[in-house]
This record gives structure tokens, C-alpha cells and sequence, in this order.
């Protein structure tokens, strides 16, 4: 019986191309566009800025510390007017602008051409460290002025992390647990469409116990989760390069959970009921809002701290903790996951129980 | 499969019934289904035919009462296995992943009833023998006609050799050679020594297939019997039918009028009146509305007059 559903959901499955589309391939393109669009922030390329200085001993001090500081690309232009043009065009993030009666002391500041409306994040830092850089040089400290004043250090109870976390370790991580919880929506629809198709009353007039019934409809979905993140795991560490720091153990256990949950989440939409369509809009705008509160697609350490812990009420975010952990940080081992293994199987439990509870056979 | 003894009663029910909610589906249905026989549940829309079977099958809970078949009781859990064994359905609803091909679709129903894989091939290969769909059987079912599709479904409710097949209006949609094709099949299996339950709203139908007939109308058995008996015993006057004629204002007043002399619709221009007693004082009605009859034939009586003396309505809506 059981062997007999997994052979037949699966031969469904492979001729519903809508399904096949946003379990495995829907997520790949997400994975490519995200990770492209975020790798340039965090390939370590330095940014451009350019720089024009009438020539003062005073000016001088100030371009060689820029130069020297190796925190950004710097472009030496012809004038004033082609370093703002260079701003404007957005061929820089900024550029600084010297006269030659620059002397912050006198009160006579230089100039710095950036676009005011940038948003905080990215302003700031570039702002921040040109200030501090020009303030160095113009007043340079009478001791230790070649001395380091901060290292930066992981402390202990962190583990150490890769040295630079590329962006494809956040985004395939992060769509495959979006995606990998739209599973959900797949079983609760099988369900459905059995009922639908009047199978389902041959199911129910056979000799098989209704648990088995309910069991057997699950576990091809759960294969096929299994065989989604298997997927989207490979593809990302193949093609797109992103690299496993921790235990590949601790990768397998956390993923059966989530694609546990994902399935117990199902058979919670299938119990809900409700037609086709609505299963298909409510449920798919809810797995929606679930995936972007866990931080499938915005990072969940880049949240401000309400919305931080709003994530946690989700699988999502405990799955996207876990993954991260064993992607970034260089041995993380099962033990490391244990607390959010222990919290998605919790949630599993959750929806497993209501299913059981709610589920009607016969309607 | 269940030996099927020539006589005895392979289903029974007793004061079978079934609620939802307020709404009583089926009162309480007693019934006995002699082995190696067709039997009709006849019945107009909404009657309880598809209930009362669906508990027969163990696909809905009874509210109340008891079902055997074969002696065994029809139950929830493993204690109804035996009794579901012995039952293959036919649902009215075609019941098939229309994406599979006939073959996929029948080993998977197989595999419900723990066919293993040699009987599997056996059952299959005989099944679509007998509804004559073996050149399709590596076609996907949603390329099949209407009266194709109607065929796999029944196949797929006798693949395990069931001593009592329930067919639930199997013929809804059909053209004529595919119904044909099913009658064909049905006395076939019930000379093989299966046992039929046959529901249907067409008399012509149970008049020509079954051994005996039960009458349901709202969640009730009105009449029981072999058609003979039930005509003998209830259709004591024959039907008057009545053709009219007369503008559409005419006709409209005259049917309006007749009813109230326990007149029904008939197919066109006709009035059917069960009551001939009626006859004189419904000629003068369908005159003051300004209408003629110009004929007035009796019908012979058969289960349609059964049916419209029992509840006083036609079977057909
Ligand atoms: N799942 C259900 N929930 C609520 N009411 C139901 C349900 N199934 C059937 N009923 C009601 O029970 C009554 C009998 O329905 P049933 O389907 O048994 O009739 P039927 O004789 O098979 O009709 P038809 O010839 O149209 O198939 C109807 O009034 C129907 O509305
Ligand atoms: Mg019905």
C-alpha cells in the first residue's frame, strides 16, 4: 500500500509541471538573482570614490592617507566638476573635493559629493570612514600614529567564521527553505485534488486502516522534499560555489526535520479544507509572509530587533539559523543545531497534532 | 473473494441510516440481496441511493443500524476488512487520476486490496477484458471518451474479484453503445456468480437489468420487490397521458389546473394523470383555460406508474 501511493503520487507529480516548476526550478532562479545581486556588496571589491585636490602640502597628507588606506578604490580626477559629475553619473560612491585653501582648522572644510538620498546603509559606512580617514590625516595623533587602535576578533562561544561569507550561502539556504515549505501547499492540494477526482472514496472503501491511508499520502511528499533540497543543496554547492563550513551530518539531520515540518504543516492545510483555490491563495501568500519573517529573503541578522524575534515564531527562522550556522561557520557540528532541530521538530509536532486532530475522512 | 451461495442473502441491512446534521439523508433502510442476483435502488435525485451504498462500501460512517455482507459486518478499522473485500465500488462520480494510463490506474487500485503482482497482471488483463479497453491500456486515461472513461471505472471496482459489486449510476453520460457495452458486462459477472447492486433514476434501466428492485424516495425504501410484484401491487389503475393543445398562455393555465386534479408534466405537450377517476372534471379545467386535449392515450403500467402512485411525482425530476 504504502510503496503503491509513493509509485503513484510520484507519477503524478512528474506529469504536474506546475508543481515540478515551483519545487525545483522556481527556487534555482531565485537562488541565481539574489545571490548575483547581493555578491557585489560582499565579494570584497573595495568601493570607487574620486578624488581632486588642489596641490597643498595639506591636501597632499590628505590623499596619500585615502590611498593608503586600502578601504577604497580612489580615482584621480581633473577637476572638482568632473569629481561630482563622477558622483552623479554613479560611476563612484562619492568623491572628496579639496581646495586649495582646504584647512578644517580655519574652519574651511573640504567638500564631500555623495548622493544625500542614498539609503543609511550604504551612505554611512562611506561617509564614516572618509571622515575618519581625512580627520587622521589633517590631525594626525603625536604618538603611535602608525599603532593599530581596534582588531577586530570573533570571542569565544562564536564559532570562527569563514573568512568572507559569500552571498550564495545566504541564498540558497534561503530559497530552498521558502520553496522547501511550499511543499506544504503540494500535499495540502493532493489532498484536495483525491477528494476532486473521487479517488479518494476508493481509497477509503479498501481494506487499509484510515492512519495508513493518511501516512502513505505523506511520505511521497516527503521524499520529494528530501529530493528538493538535495537539489537546490547540490546545485548551490556545485554550480554556484557556495561552500559547507560545518558537518554534512548536521546538514542531513536539519533538513529531514524541515522537510518534516513542511510535511506535517501539509497534512495542518489539508485538515484546514477550504477549496482548491482558496488552499492555493491563502496558503501560498502565508508560506510567503512565513518565508520573508524567517529571513528567507531578507536576512534575518539584518532585521531590526522586533521583527528579529517575530521570526522565531516561524520554522522559517529556526531552519535559516540552522542552515547558516552550518554553512558559514567553519565546524559546526551536529550540537551546534541541536536547539534548532529540537524547535522545527516542535513545530512539526504542532501542525502534525491539529492535522490528526482536524483531518475529516469523510466530508 | 466470498462464496456466493445460490439463495442465501449475501447483503443485508438493518434500519441503516444516515444524518448530516439536521438533515436526515437516509431514515432507516432494511434490505436483503439475494446472492447471484442484479438488484436496483431506484430513485429520484437526492433520494439517498448514493448514501445508503456509500455506507455499504465503508466509505461513510451510518449514523445508525448495521450492514453485512457476506456475513461480515460492514465496520470501521480492521474488524470491516473482510466486509470490504467483499464489496467493490463503483462510484457515480468517474474515480480515476486522469493523468495515468488505465494500466497505472489499476495497479494502484489493485495494490489497495493487497493484490500481489502475478494476480495483479491477471485481474488487470481480465478486467479490461471484459470492458473492452485493452488497446487503450497504455493510454492516458484524459484521452479517453466519456464512455470510455465510464468503463475503466467500473474495472477499477472489480479488479479484486468482489462478491458484490455496487455500481452507483454507472451510465450517467453515456451514449448507447458504451451503455450497451455495460449492461453486457453486468449480466456477465452476475452469470459468473458476482452479486450487483445497481443504482439508477432510469426505469428503463432496472425494468431490463434487475432481478428485483427497491424504490427509495427522501432517504426512504417505499416499494420493494421483482418488478412483476411491484406492479401488480402498485400500480392498480393505469396512467392516463393527456396531449394538449393551445397558444403558450393556454397550455400554461391548462397544466396549472390540472394539478390540482393530480396531473404531472410529461415530455412535451403532455400531461400524465395517475388518477383516471379525475379524468372528466380535468377535461373541463384544461377547456376554461382556453386549451384542447386532443388525445388521451393509457399508459401500460410499469415501475414509472409504481413510482408516480407512490409519492405522486415522476421519477424524472
Ligand atoms: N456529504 C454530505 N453532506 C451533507 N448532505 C449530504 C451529503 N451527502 C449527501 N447529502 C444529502 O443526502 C441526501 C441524499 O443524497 P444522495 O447523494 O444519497 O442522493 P442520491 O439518491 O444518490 O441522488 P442522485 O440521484 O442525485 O445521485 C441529499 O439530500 C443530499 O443533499
Ligand atoms: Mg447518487
Amino acid at each position: 500500500m504504502l510503496l503503491a501511493t509513493i509509485k503513484k503520487d510520484l507519477q503524478l507529480l512528474l506529469r504536474d509541471r506546475g508543481a515540478l516548476i515551483s519545487l525545483f526550478l522556481l527556487p534555482v532562479v531565485f537562488i541565481a538573482v539574489f545571490g548575483a545581486f547581493f555578491s557585489g556588496d560582499n565579494d570584497g571589491d573595495r568601493r570607487a570614490i574620486a578624488v581632486w585636490a588642489a596641490d597643498t602640502p595639506r591636501t597632499r597628507a590628505v590623499v596619500t592617507a585615502l590611498e593608503g588606506s586600502q578601504l577604497f578604490e580612489v580615482e584621480r580626477v581633473a577637476s572638482a566638476e568632473a569629481a561630482r559629475a563622477a558622483v552623479a553619473a554613479d560611476r563612484v560612491s562619492a568623491a572628496v573635493i579639496l581646495p586649495a585653501d582646504f584647512d578644517p582648522a580655519a574652519g574651511r572644510p573640504g567638500e564631500l559629493a555623495i548622493d544625500e538620498a542614498l539609503a543609511p546603509q550604504v551612505r554611512l559606512p562611506v561617509q564614516g570612514a572618509l571622515q575618519a580617514i581625512v580627520h587622521y590625516a589633517v590631525f594626525p595623533p603625536a604618538l603611535g600614529a602608525d599603532l593599530p587602535v581596534l582588531v577586530a576578533a570573533t570571542p569565544p562561544g562564536i564559532q570562527r567564521a569563514l573568512r568572507d561569507v559569500d552571498a550564495f550561502q545566504l541564498s540558497v539556504p534561503g530559497n530552498a527553505v521558502l520553496f522547501g515549505f511550499f511543499l506544504a501547499l503540494t500535499v495540502g492540494l493532493a489532498f484536495a485534488e483525491e477528494r476532486r477526482w473521487g479517488t479518494w472514496r476508493r481509497i477509503l472503501a479498501a481494506p487499509v486502516p484510515r492512519a495508513t491511508v493518511l501516512l502513505a499520502k505523506l511520505v511521497p511528499y516527503g521524499l520529494v522534499g528530501l529530493a528538493q533540497f538535495a537539489f537546490l543543496f547540490g546545485l548551490g554547492a556545485g554550480v554556484f560555489g557556495m561552500r559547507v563550513g560545518g558537518s554534512l551530518l548536521a546538514l542531513v539531520v536539519l533538513t529531514v526535520a524541515v522537510v518534516t515540518c513542511a510535511v506535517a504543516l501539509g497534512l495542518a492545510i489539508a485538515a484546514l479544507g477550504g477549496s482548491e483555490k482558496r488552499m492555493g491563495s491563502v496558503g501560498s501568500v502565508s508560506l510567503l509572509i512565513m518565508g520573508l519573517l524567517g529571513g528567507a529573503m531578507v536576512p534575518r541578522a539584518i532585521m531590526p530587533p522586533l521583527l528579529k524575534t517575530v521570526g522565531l515564531a516561524v520554522p522559517h527562522g529556526w531552519a535559516l539559523d540552522g542552515y547558516f550556522t552550518l554553512l558559514v561557520r567553519d565546524g559546526a557540528s551536529l550540537a551546534d543545531v541541536l536547539p534548532q532541530i529540537g524547535a522545527i521538530l516542535g513545530f512539526a509536532a504542532v501542525f502534525a497534532a491539529f492535522g490528526v486532530w482536524r483531518f475529516r475522512f469523510e466530508r | 473473494m466470498v462464496a456466493a451461495v445460490a439463495g442465501s442473502n449475501l447483503l443485508s441491512l438493518r434500519g441503516l441510516g444516515k444524518d448530516y446534521g439536521e438533515r436526515v439523508a437516509v431514515e432507516a433502510v432494511d434490505l436483503d440481496v439475494a446472492a447471484g442476483t442484479i438488484f436496483g435502488l431506484l430513485g429520484p435525485t437526492g433520494a439517498g441511493k448514493t448514501t445508503t451504498i456509500s455506507m455499504i462500501a465503508g466509505v461513510v460512517t451510518p449514523s445508525r443500524g448495521n450492514a453485512t455482507v457476506g456475513g461480515h459486518a460492514v465496520a470501521a478499522g480492521r474488524a470491516g476488512f473482510a466486509a470490504r473485500r467483499a464489496v467493490g465500488l463503483v462510484p457515480q462520480e468517474l474515480a480515476l487520476y486522469e493523468e495515468l494510463t488505465a494500466d497505472q490506474n489499476l495497479a494502484f487500485f489493485g495494490r489497495l486490496y493487497g493484490l500481489d503482482r502475478a494476480t495483479l497482471a491477471d485481474r488487470t488483463d481480465w478486467a479490461l477484458g471484459v470492458v473492452g479497453l485493452v488497446e487503450r491500456r497504455r493510454d492516458a486515461v484524459s484521452t479517453y471518451s466519456g464512455g470510455m472513461k465510464r468503463r475503466l471505472n467500473i474495472a477499477a471496482g472489480m479488479l479484486h474479484r468482489p462478491a458484490l459489486l455496487v455500481l452507483d449510476e454507472p451510465t450517467v453520460g453515456v451514449d448507447p453503445q458504451s451503455r450497451r457495452h455495460i449492461f453486457d458486462t453486468i449480466r456477465a459477472l452476475r452469470d459468473g456468480g458476482m452479486t450487483v447492486l445497481y443504482t439508477s433514476h432510469y426505469m428503463e434501466e432496472v425494468a431490463e437489468l434487475c432481478d428485483r428492485v427497491a424504490i427509495m424516495d427522501g432517504g426512504e425504501v417505499v416499494a420493494l420487490g421483482s418488478i412483476a410484484e411491484l406492479v401488480a401491487r402498485h400500480a392498480g389503475a393505469p396512467i392516463l397521458e393527456l396531449e394538449l393543445a393551445g397558444d403558450a398562455a393556454a397550455l400554461l393555465a391548462a397544466r396549472a389546473l390540472a394539478a390540482r386534479h393530480g396531473a404531472v408534466e410529461g415530455t412535451g405537450p403532455l400531461l400524465r394523470l395517475p388518477r383516471p377517476a379525475q379524468l372528466g372534471p380535468l377535461l373541463v379545467d384544461v377547456e376554461t383555460a382556453g386549451a384542447t386535449v386532443v388525445r388521451v392515450t393509457v399508459a401500460s403500467a410499469g415501475l414509472e406508474s409504481v413510482f408516480l402512485t407512490l409519492t405522486g411525482r415522476s421519477l424524472r425530476d
